[in-house]
């Protein structure tokens, strides 16, 4: 066969190969291009679970009638217009690839108004890449596109779409996703006629509260903490799920770089690596995080739905978010937390504070010109709103309630079968597990004990010789500096060969081949490794639990009271080491439900 | 089956070979033991598959027979009778009876036919050395094996065997004990086995401090000591050890002579202040005097000073004090013999007048 051109009809069938993998992909395109049309209210209107029917509309910027059929065509867009635009995109979209591959696939019609003009104008295809005149058509100012029968001239394509509810679920998800990463902007979401979403702008607190209960389950609202953090142009904010809202699956972990969702292995693996300390063995945590970034230092470019980035810096970016959010965890204090017990909305009317004006809705704008961060003081509003997340309180300092005497978990009633401890608080009731408390606590002070002094290493009488390839040979030789700090002496012996001559002294029984080569493995993947810190983390933890009381200890008063102002003090103490609480609060009001008090 | 016996006669055999007998056992014949009884003879065998423990008792059989009895329980109600009891045991379809007095005991057997005995194996020429020299042998080295490490032939003791000499060498890579001893061993060449853990273990329990005859056969895959009317058959660990020689250092040109005992209660008491096995005692040496410091993460302390012939000039050196007190403890002798060369090697202790094995320490960076 010769050599030939394809058809540009081919052309864009293929390149929709990439971008409309599947009805939410179209969803998912259309509805960015809504945003970025800086629209405040989007409908998305789905029919048998969007293979029927597609319909976006929003009430953004709209496009011009003389531009309509400009917009369907390949490499079209408005967004970029040079390479350094490229270099730092701060749209959502920017390749002009999306409206024309679906129109290659689909039978679509755009319509559209802008302001100064007192009709809209309507333009569609059928699946070739010719498209009709412009027509006249009514429509508020903003755009409509219209998707019917995706994929009804490429049969293969269509025969792998999976049933109505499985695609309208990845429909529902992509949504969802924007909708955490635009609070300004209404969504309402309509199933064969039917609403299954209904987001109203979120302007204020609670608006923005109801949000995130209703899009990330009200458990998580109740049950999360608010970070904010910030350094070196780089800033994080969110809500970081407690422990106790931990999932099985990775399905509550929704991350947004410069507004954009996106699947990073970079910030998941740094969120579990901060996480691991607090969370059940293979736990996932349920966190929304959204990373602000210099455009500039990060690559949206990489890949056509534009699912990954790609950091300039990958390895410092991790660094922040580790320290961001261990650091956040850890100050994560009894009564500055709400714990997972109580109601949703009980904990997240506003407490203290000036009253907190709206926040506003320039939040989630996108920031053209470099990155001037001022979302820090309207984040400060959702600070007081989960009072745990401003940084500047001491730590031991009790919440704002009415008896300031009361320390947050207050003084010990007695013990319950030799097992947990009951105090009173102001709340009410709070029972703690002693044994899972006090493990905790000496696991903390171990650490920080060990903290203090610089890592005592174990010189081996003949060294581990471990053979590798030659990549992690080189990974040993960019890495040296990591290895020495965790007191490991990795040597380079041959082009495959390593020999360690010295291991840090806590490790010195345990399996050093094992663990350089799975540290290894992380370097490779992720640029950096911690297992030597996990690996001494579990070994502190057990003897932790060695040597924490055990139940049927009775304890006195006094005992008790040391043990929770212990607790109000430690690090993470809401946890024991492997993740599961260490109290809970029962509150008044809980306590006369119970007694059906008050109805 | 059927046999009477005196208590002790039953108790003390049963006591040899009730070590290999594991309390938790996924397979339920291994907490039995097979009794064997012939004519004029009881033999008794426990065994984990690893170790196989046999005793051989001289009796009166009235009828023999071979079956296997639950092992602890037997062994309890043993030791439960009052002294000088005769018993009477007889077996009959699958229930064993155990009469004392005015005590019976039905127990559950299970066939003998079951039981997993090690095959007659072919085994080279003895090596026969009084058990109380073996004894201290093995005492002086089986610390320094190593414990459920990932290499799994330092789980074990390396007996060593060569014309005219056998060694014992046992390291957890980071510390080394060696042993050697001048015996009339038939030996062409040099070979090398590996005693699993265990074994040696078990040996230690079995061995008195006679001079009875300790005989030690070597198997392709098993070693078998027999000691008297006991004798204890182990796996070998299939594997290669490390080679202990290179590691041995030449004498250092640092050399401290202390009194061992003296030293050896120095370093106890300075490790009283530590509170875990990773933290080290710091050794500075000077002309005559040896300092130990001793330092935990509560920043407490502990110093000792001990006098020492010394005259090397000053050093510095931490190492993990529980190695220092293993390898003081399995000297003899008054005086100990200590070698170093400088704060980043291995730390030589001998006995001052050479004998008593070499013990090599590996430092630590504290």
């Amino acid at each position: 066969m010769s050599i030939r051109r394809l058809p540009s009809q081919l052309v864009s069938q293929i390149a929709a190969g990439e971008v409309v993998e599947r009805p939410s992909a179209v969803v998912k395109e259309l509805m960015e291009n809504s945003l970025d049309a800086g629209a405040t209210h989007i409908v998305v209107e789905v029919e048998q679970g969007g293979v029927r029917l597609i319909r976006v509309r929003d009430d953004g910027g709209g496009i011009a009638p003389d531009q309509l059929a400009l917009a369907l065509a390949r490499h079209a867009t408005s967004k970029i217009a040079s390479f350094e635009d490229l270099q730092r995109v701060t749209s959502l979209g920017f390749r002009g690839e999306a409206l024309p591959s679906i129109a290659s696939v689909s039978r679509l019609t755009l319509t559209s108004r802008i302001a100064g003009q007192d009709s809209g104008w309507r333009i569609g295809g059928d699946g070739g890449d010719a498209f009709g005149e412009p027509v006249p058509a009514p429509h508020p100012i903003g755009a409509t596109v219209e998707v019917r029968e995706l994929f009804f001239n490429v049969p293969a394509r269509r025969k792998f779409l999976r049933g109505e509810r499985t695609e309208f679920g990845h429909i529902e998800e992509g949504v969802r996703r924007l909708a955490l990463s635009r609070f300004a902007v209404g969504f309402h979401l309509w199933h064969n006629q039917r609403a299954v979403l209904r987001l109203e702008p979120a302007h204020d607190r609670e608006a923005s509260a109801r949000r995130l209960a209703e899009l990330c389950g009200r458990e998580f609202g109740a049950a999360s903490v608010w970070i904010d953090r910030g350094e070196a142009g780089l800033r994080l904010t969110g809500w970081l799920g407690l422990p106790a809202v931990s999932r099985a699956q990775a399905d509550l972990q929704y991350f947004f770089v410069n507004g954009r969702p996106v699947r990073d292995r970079i910030v998941a693996h740094a969120v579990r690596q901060s996480y691991r300390d607090i969370l059940y063995r293979e736990r996932q945590p349920a966190v929304v995080l959204y990373l602000d970034i210099d455009p500039d230092r990060v690559d949206v470019n990489a890949h056509p739905a534009k699912h990954e980035v790609r950091f300039r810096d990958s390895s410092f970016v991790h660094e922040f978010i580790r320290r961001a959010v261990q650091g956040a965890l850890t100050e994560i204090r009894p009564g500055a937390a709400p714990q997972p017990i109580v109601q949703a909305g009980e904990r997240l009317r506003p407490t203290g504070g000036p009253d907190g004006g709206p926040v506003p809705a320039e939040r989630w704008e996108i920031r053209r010109p470099g990155l001037p961060l001022r979302v820090g003081e309207q984040m400060a509003v959702y600070g007081r709103m989960h009072s745990s997340s401003a940084p500047e309180p001491a730590p031991v300092a009790p919440p704002p309630v009415a008896d300031a005497e009361r320390p947050p978990l207050g003084y010990a009633l007695g013990q319950l079968h030799g097992c947990y401890v009951l105090a009173e608080n102001t709340d009410g009731l709070v029972v703690v597990d002693m044994h899972a408390a006090h493990e905790r606590i000496l696991y903390e002070r171990l650490k920080r004990l060990q903290a203090d002094g610089t890592v005592k290493t174990q010189v081996l009488l003949a060294p581990v010789t471990l053979a590798v390839s030659s990549r992690e040979r080189q990974l040993v030789e960019e890495h040296g500096a990591l290895f020495a700090q965790f007191g490991l002496d990795v040597a380079v012996l041959g082009p495959e060969t390593l020999a360690v001559r010295q291991v840090p002294a806590l490790l010195a029984d345990t399996d050093i081949a094992g663990m350089v080569r799975d540290m290894l493995a992380d370097l490779a993947v992720h640029e950096t490794s911690d297992r030597p810190e996990s690996a001494n983390q579990a070994l502190l933890a057990s003897l932790a639990c060695h040597g924490a009381i055990r139940a049927n200890r009775p304890l006195n008063l006094l005992e008790m009271n040391a043990l929770l102002r212990d607790m109000e003090r430690t690090d993470r103490g809401s946890q024991c080491n492997h993740g599961r609480p260490t109290w809970v609060q029962l509150t008044l009001g809980e306590l006369d439900r119970l007694f059906r008090r008050g109805r | 089956m059927k046999l009477e016996a005196k208590r002790e006669q039953l108790l003390k055999p049963l006591q040899h070979v009730i070590g290999a007998v594991e309390r938790r056992q996924t397979l339920p014949i291994l907490t039995n033991v097979l009794v064997s009884a012939r004519e004029r003879e009881l033999i008794l065998t426990t065994t984990d598959l690893e170790v196989e423990l046999s005793v051989r008792v001289e009796l009166q059989v009235d009828t023999p027979g071979e079956t296997t009895l639950p092992a602890r329980k037997l062994h309890d109600i043993l030791r439960a009778l009052p002294d000088d009891a005769t018993v009477t045991l007889s077996v009959e379809s699958d229930k064993a009876t155990v009469r004392c007095g005015r005590s019976r005991f039905t127990l559950v057997t299970l066939p003998a036919g079951d039981f997993p005995t090690l095959e007659d194996l072919p085994f080279e020429g003895d090596i026969r050395l009084p058990q109380g020299v073996l004894r201290t042998l093995i005492e002086r080295a089986h610390f320094a094996m190593a414990q459920q490490d990932v290499r799994y032939y330092l789980n074990g003791l390396l007996l060593e065997v060569g014309p005219g000499v056998l060694r014992l060498v046992a390291t957890d890579g980071h510390r080394l004990a060696f042993q050697e001893l001048r015996a009339e061993v038939d030996a062409a060449e040099i070979r090398q086995v590996i005693v699993p853990r265990k074994g040696v273990l078990e040996l230690l329990r079995l061995l008195g401090d006679s001079e009875a005859e300790a005989a030690i056969r070597i198997g392709a895959n098993h070693i078998r000591l027999m000691l008297g009317d006991v004798c204890l058959t182990s796996k070998l660990i299939e594997g290669k050890f490390p080679d202990y020689q290179r590691v041995i250092p030449r004498e250092g040109d640092r050399v401290v002579i202390a009194d061992r005992l003296v030293l050896r209660g120095a370093l106890a008491r300075a490790g009283i202040v530590l509170s875990d096995k990773t933290q080290g005692v710091r050794l500075q040496l000077e002309d005559w005097i040896l300092r130990a410091q001793a330092q935990n993460s509560e920043q407490e302390e502990a110093e000792e000073e001990v006098e020492i012939n010394y005259s090397g000039g000053p050093l510095e050196v931490g190492f993990n004090v529980t190695y220092l007190l293993d390898a003081l403890g399995a000297l003899g002798g008054e005086l100990a013999k200590l070698s170093f060369s400088d704060s980043t090697s291995s730390c030589l202790i001998e006995e001052a007048d050479g004998g008593g094995g070499k013990h090599v320490v590996m430092p630590m960076r504290l």
